[in-house]
């Protein structure tokens, strides 16, 4: 089957979930999937399509950007039997980024949605031990968000009220005089 | 997390908790595993990492893409060129760069090729120290003081060399470093079958790692295990054959492949790679093209040193890369390649500007922990160290 074959045949099952679809010329489909289809289609790119191996899930926050929605999360797939290759990118609302869990399907997922957890905030359903990965327990914020303050230095007692906040530099600061 | 409180004084249970690291040698690096043991079984062994973590990602996000080029370095710090080669072809697909002289492609892959070797010298010497045949540590580390010596030659650098670099590699290889890398490469297939006779046939070697963290074809694909792993579990797949990048399709090599998945197969196939890897810097330094080491456009790559001194064009493009470097066009893009590990690859947002939107590894080590862990469910606790051996994991690419 090849990726224009796989790109008809989802597009046929799933209608207006495929939000977008393109083919680059080294052998990769991207596809963009609608949220509420979304674990429909990896259930059926898994049974039907022989996508058995899962190779890294990537969240992208898109806050500079003036995107809807704000964020993204793209799954890099193989089909390892059949030689193939596909990029799935699904939107994630700000309001509510929770998205459900493909541990059942690879089990790789383990590791990369604990991590969309403790570096972005989302809200993993379905995933059976959903805590900080990289990040101690207890940690307060999630770092890969771009509204993240890049450095803090916490003072814990000042005499100047604008000194504790004069230490927290964001990631606008550091673009702007980067040679600071 | 409490194993004090919970596991290590509670006396009525039947399994004991076990706190096995961050501070241990056999983790090759910070790793904690927190082990349920029933005897001397394991039961369930659960994986913390993070204790390395320099956000490396976040850092990404507020450089130029020049300046992630030393940090790719760092993450996985045993084979260095793998990641910068990873890194700067992602950011080449993004800029639309198609082909790369012949020259620069073929100093890539000897890079490449020298570090997969190196990586592997320091698993096989880490891995036999781990299960207790010593002398092979200190053999293994005789011949990587080669590859680091022939690092410090071209890049100066001895272990980080950021060498590869975008459009080419930072400087071209002098007669005395290729005659080094001849002399390397008439040197180790001795050296490699040297360390099979202390290995390769040693019963107490086979006993310890013989059908010990077997794990099957389709398992390793569900675990998203890759490179070694994944061909000692018997799958054919290597992306340099796949899907193949910096001219890998003009060398002629094999990808070794094993049946059984046990951390013996692991080994087998690793020293054959050391071998494969010899044969591709042979071709590449008999066959080695003269012309330029990096592409001729200098709104990518800096202007040759000479020229500045008579070219005002030269002068601005130098100006205009060090201070302001390479914009790339809008756009993200994911190029995996084979690193000594398994898989490697960059997943690069661009927005446009200098420096990336989003840069995400793909590291094999860390896609490969949780498989790590299933494989110790039900082994002996000394089969522990071992198995975390076979995986070669690096704390560096695991906490980024």
């Amino acid at each position: 089957m090849t990726n224009e074959a796989i790109k008809e045949q989802l597009e046929a099952t799933f209608g207006s979930a495929i939000t977008h679809s393109e083919m680059t010329s080294h052998g990769e489909l991207i596809l963009h999937v609608a949220l509420e289809q979304f674990l429909a289609v990896m259930e059926d790119l898994k049974q039907n399509k022989d996508f058995d191996y899962l190779s890294q899930i990537t969240g992208v926050d898109y806050l500079e950007q003036d995107r809807e929605p704000r964020f993204d999360v793209v799954y890099e797939l193989y089909s390892l039997t059949k030689d193939r290759h596909i990029r799935i990118h699904v939107g994630l609302p700000e309001d509510e980024p929770t998205i459900p869990s493909v541990y059942h399907l690879w089990r790789g997922a383990d590791f990369p949605e604990r991590e969309l957890y403790d570096m972005f905030g989302f809200t993993v359903t379905g995933h059976p031990n959903m805590k900080r990965l990289i990040m101690p327990e207890g940690w307060e914020g999630h770092p890969l968000l771009k509204d993240y303050p890049l450095t803090v230095e916490e003072v814990a007692f000042s005499f100047n009220p604008d000194h504790k906040s004069e230490l927290i530099k964001t990631q606008e600061d550091v673009k702007a005089d980067p040679w600071a | 997390m409490g194993v004090t409180e919970q596991g290590l004084l509670e006396r009525d249970k039947d399994t004991m908790t076990l706190n096995m690291g961050p501070q241990h040698p056999s983790t090759h690096g910070v790793f904690r595993v927190i082990l349920e043991m029933d005897g001397e079984i394991v039961r369930t062994a659960e994986p913390d990492i993070g204790f390395l973590h320099t956000g490396i990602e976040k850092t990404a996000e507020n450089k130029r893409y020049v300046h992630c080029i030393p940090m790719t370095d760092r993450l996985d710090y045993l084979s260095p060129p793998q990641n910068n080669l990873a890194f700067c072809l992602t950011v080449e697909r993004l800029l639309g760069l198609q082909e790369l002289p012949a020259r620069a492609d073929y100093l890539r892959v000897i890079m490449c090729e020298l570090g997969r070797i190196g990586s592997h010298l320091v698993w096989l010497g880490t891995h036999a120290l781990d299960i207790g045949a010593m002398t092979v540590f200190l053999y293994a580390w005789r011949e990587r003081e080669m590859i680091l010596d022939l690092n410090e030659m071209i890049s100066g650098v001895r272990m980080m060399t950021s060498y590869i670099r975008i459009g080419g590699v930072a400087q071209d290889a002098t007669p005395q470093w290729l005659d080094g890398v001849r002399k390397f490469v008439d040197h180790v297939p001795a050296k490699i079958d040297e360390y099979e006779s202390l290995l390769t046939n040693n019963p107490i070697w086979l006993d310890r790692t013989r059908g010990i963290g077997t794990m099957t074809k389709e398992e390793a694909m569900n675990w998203s295990m890759s490179g070694p792993v994944l061909r000692a579990a018997g799958l054919d797949w290597d992306w340099r054959k796949k899907r193949p990048y910096s001219r890998y399709d003009d060398f002629k090599f094999d990808v070794p492949t094993q049946d059984h998945g046990d951390i013996y197969d692991r080994y087998l196939v690793r020293v054959e790679e050391m071998r494969q890897s010899r044969e591709i810097i042979k071709q590449a330094l008999d066959n080695l093209p003269d012309g330029p080491y990096k592409i001729e456009d200098n709104k990518v790559s800096l202007p040759p040193r000479e020229t500045l001194h008579t070219s005002m064009e030269s002068l601005i493009h130098h100006f205009k890369l060090v201070s302001d470097g390479v914009k790339v066009p809008r756009g993200s893009a994911y190029v995996p390649t084979e690193g000594a590990r398994g898989e490697v690859g960059f997943y690069i947002v661009s927005d446009g500007s200098n420096t990336p939107y989003r840069m995400k590894l793909r590291a094999p080590s860390f896609m490969g922990i949780p498989g790590m862990c299933k494989m110790m469910e039900g082994a002996f606790i000394a089969d522990v160290v071992a198995i975390i051996g076979s995986i070669d994991i690096v704390m560096g690419e695991v906490d980024r």
